[in-house]
């Protein structure tokens, strides 16, 4: 809670450069989507701007951006009463409760469970035909950490696992306000495992002296 | 079959019977009429085929309308226009007893979108629940529950209350206070507990309809007629908003319309003292800076816009409030400047009471400044305003009738009606500074200086007095077709050259609007709402300013004399008439007008 005790400076939630950059055992650095609170309008362009990259659509057989819909969206603004709004997305946790929740055994070659990190962007991922759908990595994202998986309607099986859209993703690039940076990110990141309702609440208490 | 970029689908709701429709909205209609304002007025006019229908009885329809920008990332593009029958107005010469205007206002936020993605192009309620309701919509799946626990909740606590009862934040909603409830006929319909369609007693009907509130959330979107066209222009159009070198946004993010609280007051064109005065030598204590440095914290977006007008803080001193929005040009002025009130943290009081209670601010000032004057002139002792000793300047005294007002009690029953009731009520030639146009109030711009363009657009708008009418017919068809794409008036100046409405518009259904078919379609819907307030009794002598502007002459500032030249506004709005192709006595559109507009059908 360092960052918040600060008082009206830069509040910087998810990774502080500059700190212990967190390094996987074969020693590469995760990125992944920083949030400023202080800067965002909560005017949702992220969310437009996600969902319309993740769900294509097919014009005279070529793939474009769709238009996007807020509900299909992997970062998630939720909005609270005093105004504050808290963008929430994957972390990709160099730790990740997800994966040390899924029920499937590791692959005997790969090593990896039904939900696993792909080794080459980093990003939590999921197999499909592994994954049964029990929803743990669910329940421990959101007891544990923000709580952004949330199961697909159709296939009841996990998603809105941050896939960092290969690398460039349209969430920083759209956002009006600066709000969102991607950025390696560090093993002491403050407030990782905080809910959205949690992380409103802290920013009602400082920004207006409001307790819930 | 329907044209692209819409679903071409109303959600009907009739809350006497509980049946839920969803109808086909005919293709022609969405072509003329477009959405949002336009595409409103027209299903109000086949809802409503006989005129003089009380606007409180079940009869009456209030639509919640998104446009066709609604819902995609169009920058500031996604607004909300609610369309019903006025219960704030009445004609001169009443040709029926309940005989009103169209009423239409729009509000900024989240809530059109989320209609789109629930799969509608509009919300039409009609009839009366028995009890307390409020209607849940999840794409498909539509319910009229349960809203005894809510009713008599004030906007602010609903507003926390309502998204647990939903148990998702992902739904948006938009709701009345308990003015609305108590039909307090300058209610209004709110959003985020701040953003609000303020203006012609939309609240008013919703509350006799037993309606509390509407909550939407959907995964839909529909299919664009040309949808590469439509990413190309989006590219662009962000790309001209990141090139604009943060001029045009950073006034916006610094202080939204309060930056013309300092500026318009300059200018002398503000209300002051009830319309007296066009400037207001304390106007510094409640403007941007004052409120930059003591009360605002942030400021907030409604969906994809990047001008983040709302300001958000907590205000301390004679009051500590919470402060949601304001204040900003309208609510800063008709609740400050108007009442001489300077005391920025009770300023913000009575914005926060208000909207709590969810009442037009620019009808409720008018109204206390109203009293402010007649009480200053001795017409009205302090008994008549149950003991409240309302002199300019004093928060209490306004406090206190405000929430009189909102709750209906004794003298606030009466002002709650407006301030052309209560110049009926008071006589001795109050009328005078009554000042409203149609039963309706004016807005926070002052008239006498650069009079030609500020009356003929509070004389000639359909709603009664309106700001954002525009005081030329060009003007007026542009903010109606504004209103009826859903796209917001502060960003409009972005959007010109090949980033137009109209190129946006083409894109999006996959038919080609000419600027000049464009243009058309917003002559259109204006006219259609000066036809159903003709059937309604209207006429020329409706089109009128209140007297006090062509005897108060301005005694202060850089404009004192100004004054409105009578003679001169009548030849504008024969001008005016004459350009638009109306009759200039009576003020109706003649039928090779009607007829050239496709609006036959409002020939009798």
């Amino acid at each position: 809670m360092r960052d918040l005790a600060l008082g009206g400076g830069g509040l910087v939630i998810l990774g502080s450069l500059g700190f212990k950059i967190f390094k996987s055992p074969d020693g590469k650095t995760i990125k992944a989507i920083s949030v400023n609170f202080e800067k965002c309008a909560g005017c949702r362009t992220c969310e437009m701007a996600c969902s319309a990259f993740n769900h294509r659509e097919i014009i005279d057989g070529e793939e474009v951006f769709g238009l996007g819909n807020p509900n299909l969206s992997n970062i998630k603004v939720f909005h609270y009463n005093p105004d504050v709004d808290v963008p929430s997305t994957c972390a990709i946790c160099p730790d990740p409760p997800c994966i040390e929740a899924c029920v499937i055994s590791p692959d005997l070659i790969t090593g990896r469970k039904a939900l696993y990190r792909d080794s080459e962007t980093m990003v939590i991922k999921n197999d499909i035909e592994r994954c049964i759908g029990c929803m743990q990595c669910a329940k421990a994202c959101s007891t544990l950490r923000g709580g952004v998986i949330i199961p697909n309607p159709e296939t009841h099986k996990p998603e809105r696992m941050c896939q960092l859209c290969n690398g460039d993703p349209q969430c920083v690039k759209h956002c009006p306000f600066g709000a969102l940076e991607y950025i390696e990110i560090a093993d002491d990141r403050d407030l990782k495992n905080l809910a959205p309702s949690k992380i409103a609440e802290k920013l009602m208490e400082q920004w207006y002296n409001y307790n819930v | 079959m329907t044209v692209k970029g819409y679903y071409g689908r109303l959600l009907d709701i009739n809350l006497t019977t509980g049946e839920i429709k969803k109808t086909q909205i005919p293709e022609e209609d969405i072509k003329r009429f477009i959405g949002g304002r336009g595409l409103g007025t027209k299903i109000l006019w086949d809802k409503l085929p006989n005129p003089g229908i009380d606007p409180l009885s079940p009869e009456n329809a209030i639509l919640f309308m998104p446009g066709p920008f609604s819902g995609l990332p169009i920058p500031s593009s996604s607004r909300t226009c609610v369309v019903t029958k006025s219960p704030r107005t009445s004609a001169i010469n009443r040709k029926f007893e309940n005989g009103s205007t169209i009423s239409y206002s729009n509000m900024g936020g989240f809530f059109g979108p989320e209609v789109r993605f629930a799969g509608y192009d509009g919300i039409c309620v009609t009839g009366k629940a028995e009890k307390p309701v409020y209607i849940k919509i999840e794409d498909e799946k539509v319910e009229i529950c349960d809203a005894t626990k809510f009713w008599g909740m004030g906007t602010d606590e609903l507003d926390k209350e309502l998204i647990n009862e939903l148990g998702d934040r992902k739904f948006e909603s938009c709701y009345i206070g308990p003015a609305g409830e108590n039909l307090v006929p300058m209610a209004c319909v709110l959003n985020t507990s701040a953003r609000a369609a303020g203006r012609g007693g939309t609240g008013c009907v919703m509350g006799s309809k037993n309606l509390k509130a509407i909550a939407v959330k959907g995964t839909q979107m529909p299919k664009l007629g040309n949808h590469k066209k439509y990413l190309e222009l989006l590219e662009k159009t962000r790309k001209s908003f990141k090139d604009d070198n943060n001029e045009g946004l950073k006034f916006w993010r610094y202080g939204g319309t309060a930056n013309a609280l300092t500026s318009s007051s300059q200018r002398g064109t503000q209300a002051v003292k009830n319309y007296s005065e066009g400037s207001f030598g304390d106007i510094e204590k409640i403007g941007t800076a004052a409120n930059r440095e003591q009360v605002w914290k942030r400021d907030f977006a409604c969906f994809s816009c990047q001008l983040a007008c709302k300001k958000s803080g907590i205000a301390k001193g004679s009051y500590s409030v919470m402060v949601h929005d304001g204040p900003e040009y309208e609510t800063g002025t008709m609740m400050g400047a108007n009442l001489l009130i300077s005391d920025l943290a009770g300023l913000q009081k009575l914005i926060a009471v208000a909207d709590d209670y969810g009442i037009d601010i620019i009808s409720a000032g008018n109204a206390i400044g109203f009293l402010m004057e007649a009480y200053e002139k001795k017409l009205i002792s302090k008994e008549y305003l149950d003991g409240i000793d309302l002199t300019w300047g004093n928060v209490e005294a306004s406090l206190e009738l405000l929430h009189k007002m909102c709750r209906r009690e004794k003298i606030g029953d009466l002002a709650c009606q407006g301030v052309k009731a209560l110049a009926k009520d008071i006589g001795q030639g109050s009328e005078k500074f009554a000042i409203h146009v149609k039963g309706h109030e004016l807005a926070a711009w002052n008239v006498p200086v650069n009079s030609d363009y500020w009356s003929i657009c509070y004389a000639t708008s359909n709603r009664g007095a309106c700001h954002m009418n525009g005081g030329s017919p060009d003007r007026q068809d542009m903010a109606a077709l504004r209103d009826s794409l859903a796209a917001c008036s502060f960003a409009a100046g972005w959007y010109r050259d090949e980033i137009s409405y109209a190129n946006f518009l083409s894109a999006i259904t996959g038919m080609e609007w000419s600027d000049d078919d464009f243009k058309k379609a917003g002559t259109r819907i204006f006219t259609l709402e000066k036809m159903f307030n003709y059937r309604d009794g209207f006429t020329r002598d409706d089109d009128n300013l209140p007297d006090k502007f062509y005897e108060n002459k301005f005694t202060f500032g850089d404009f004192k004399g100004s004054i409105v030249d009578k003679k001169i506004f009548e030849k504008s709005l024969t001008d005016y008439y004459k350009l638009r192709g109306w009759d200039t006595e009576t003020s109706k559109p003649s039928d090779e007008v009607l007829k050239e507009l496709d609006l036959e059908f409002t020939i009798s």
